[in-house]
């Protein structure tokens, strides 16, 4: 993949000849795949553009690929209304309409990532924490706001490598891609807001390479648990994991019959348990431990 | 006709089936919901190709068990197979007067062998399958409604989803 051109060289074209989205819209746009997914952001404004491909440069720091107007699958508008409202709109359809500029600059990147996420080519994006440790990885599935980014940072900071906070990028045999986007940390400002830094800026280190997946976490965080001197996680089968899992997979009613042949792949080779875990500090620390002491690293 | 010689019909289209070495998956694209059958459950189901009568399937499965099998334990698979949408024809399953319950208390109690399970969940959207942002304490307004965020407890995509954590199952 290429690495993420600058704004202003590649990706600002001018729309002149082509048909625009009402008569008053925009001539900037950024036109790029990723993932097999064809995308094109057309705005109103420059500055628009910019800010979504900033945020976006942060969570594909692989790059992004040029892409041609013939071949955009999806298209995003952003517009700014005459009362200061936001819109934008995914193929002519309204999808966001939101007055402050962050939560909706927030949520523009978002909506592009899930659209790539979900239609991604011959890959499985779970919404998930990624670490890899000796060449295999652990995967933990979760909904927002259950630490997930915490733990992953913990891990990092013990020498794991950072896969992803945020998704398992699973390829046809059902092993992990890295996805090292910046690690959005809540609980610095506030609970909610989310602060983006890197994984070299906690002392950690991304993962490059793809690795088989060896251990699927699913775990509640509580913050009243403390890790116990051996801890003893209920084991599931590979059915139970995954029903765990497909909450959280996106693409599930895009191609299920591929995501189903992936995720068999994934868990015919991974252990699955299911966890109560205290403060990810501690948890790290366990965790491992029982990776080590459950993984035969010499098998793939 | 007597209730073990009724011949149940697996349901095929519109489904996706994974198996698995002692389950099988099966996703129902028309309801977009995941069901995972246990082994004894996958059994029936499996058996249900409209040629085999419930009491055919109950000794087929007492012969690859290795064991009497209690022909309820059938009808408790077509039980919840039939409940979950998964055979091609409504069967209703019939307990012989006792009530579901008590069967699978009785069964429970005496058999080696697995109860039937068939668990089930409705896949979530991509949307909504995705993390949220900005406080989810706050109320469903402008974006709020349309990425499947939960805000103070309710769902806001409209859709009469639950939240689950923080997004919407």
């Amino acid at each position: 993949m290429l690495r993420t051109e600058p704004f202003d060289s590649v990706h600002l074209i001018s729309m002149n000849g082509l048909p625009k989205r009402k008569d008053r819209f925009t001539e900037n746009h950024i036109r790029f795949q990723a993932y097999g997914v064809k995308v094109g952001i057309e705005a109103e404004k420059q500055s628009h553009l910019k800010e979504i491909y900033s945020r976006l440069g942060r969570v594909f720091t692989g790059g992004l690929k040029p892409a041609s107007e013939s071949e955009i699958e999806y298209r995003f508008f952003v517009e700014r209304t005459r009362g200061g409202v936001y819109e934008l709109y995914r193929n002519d359809e309204k999808t966001i309409e939101e007055s402050d500029k962050e939560i909706f600059f927030d949520s523009v990147e978002s909506q592009i990532r899930v659209t790539i996420a979900e239609f991604a080519r011959e890959k499985v994006f779970l919404h998930a924490g990624v670490i890899g440790w000796k060449g295999r990885a652990i995967i933990i599935p979760a909904t927002s706001y259950s630490g997930k980014t915490t733990l992953v940072a913990e891990l990092a900071k013990k020498g794991a490598l950072y896969y992803s906070d945020e998704y398992a990028v699973l390829d046809a045999d059902g092993n992990v891609e890295p996805f090292p986007k910046w690690l959005s940390l809540r609980g610095v400002i506030d609970d909610y807001t989310q602060l983006e830094c890197s994984v070299e800026s906690l002392g950690g280190a991304a993962g490059t390479e793809t690795i088989p997946v060896k251990m699927i976490l699913i775990a509640r965080y509580d913050k009243k648990k403390k890790s116990p001197q051996k801890w003893r996680p209920k084991r599931l089968s590979g059915g139970q994991g995954m029903m765990e899992i497909l909450p959280h997979t996106l693409p599930i009613r895009n191609k299920p019959e591929f995501v189903l042949k992936v995720l068999n792949k994934l868990v015919s080779r991974a252990i699955i348990v299911k966890t109560v875990r205290g403060e990810a500090k501690e948890f790290a620390e366990t965790l491992l431990n029982f990776f080590e002491h459950h993984t035969d690293f010499n098998n793939p | 006709m007597n209730n073990s010689q009724q011949r149940p019909v697996a349901r095929k289209e519109g489904l996706v089936i994974q198996e698995m070495p002692d389950e099988v998956l099966v996703f129902d694209t028309e309801t977009n919901k995941a069901h995972c059958l246990n082994e004894t459950a996958a059994f029936v189901w499996k058996a249900c190709n409209g040629t085999n009568s419930v009491a055919d399937i109950t000794q087929s499965f007492g012969n690859q068990s290795g064991k009497p099998v209690d022909e309820n334990l059938v009808w408790l698979a077509i039980d919840q197979l039939n409940e979950n949408n998964l055979l091609a024809e409504n069967l209703q399953a019939n307990f012989n007067g006792q009530s579901r319950r008590e069967v699978i208390k009785k069964i429970g109690l005496a058999a080696v062998i697995a109860l039937p399970i068939v668990s089930s969940l409705v896949a979530p959207s991509a949307a909504l399958a995705v993390a949220c942002t900005g406080n989810p304490n706050s109320p469903c307004t402008g974006n709020n409604n349309v990425l499947g965020r939960c805000c103070g407890g309710n769902c806001c995509e409209g859709q009469g989803f639950p939240c689950m954590g923080n997004t919407c199952g």
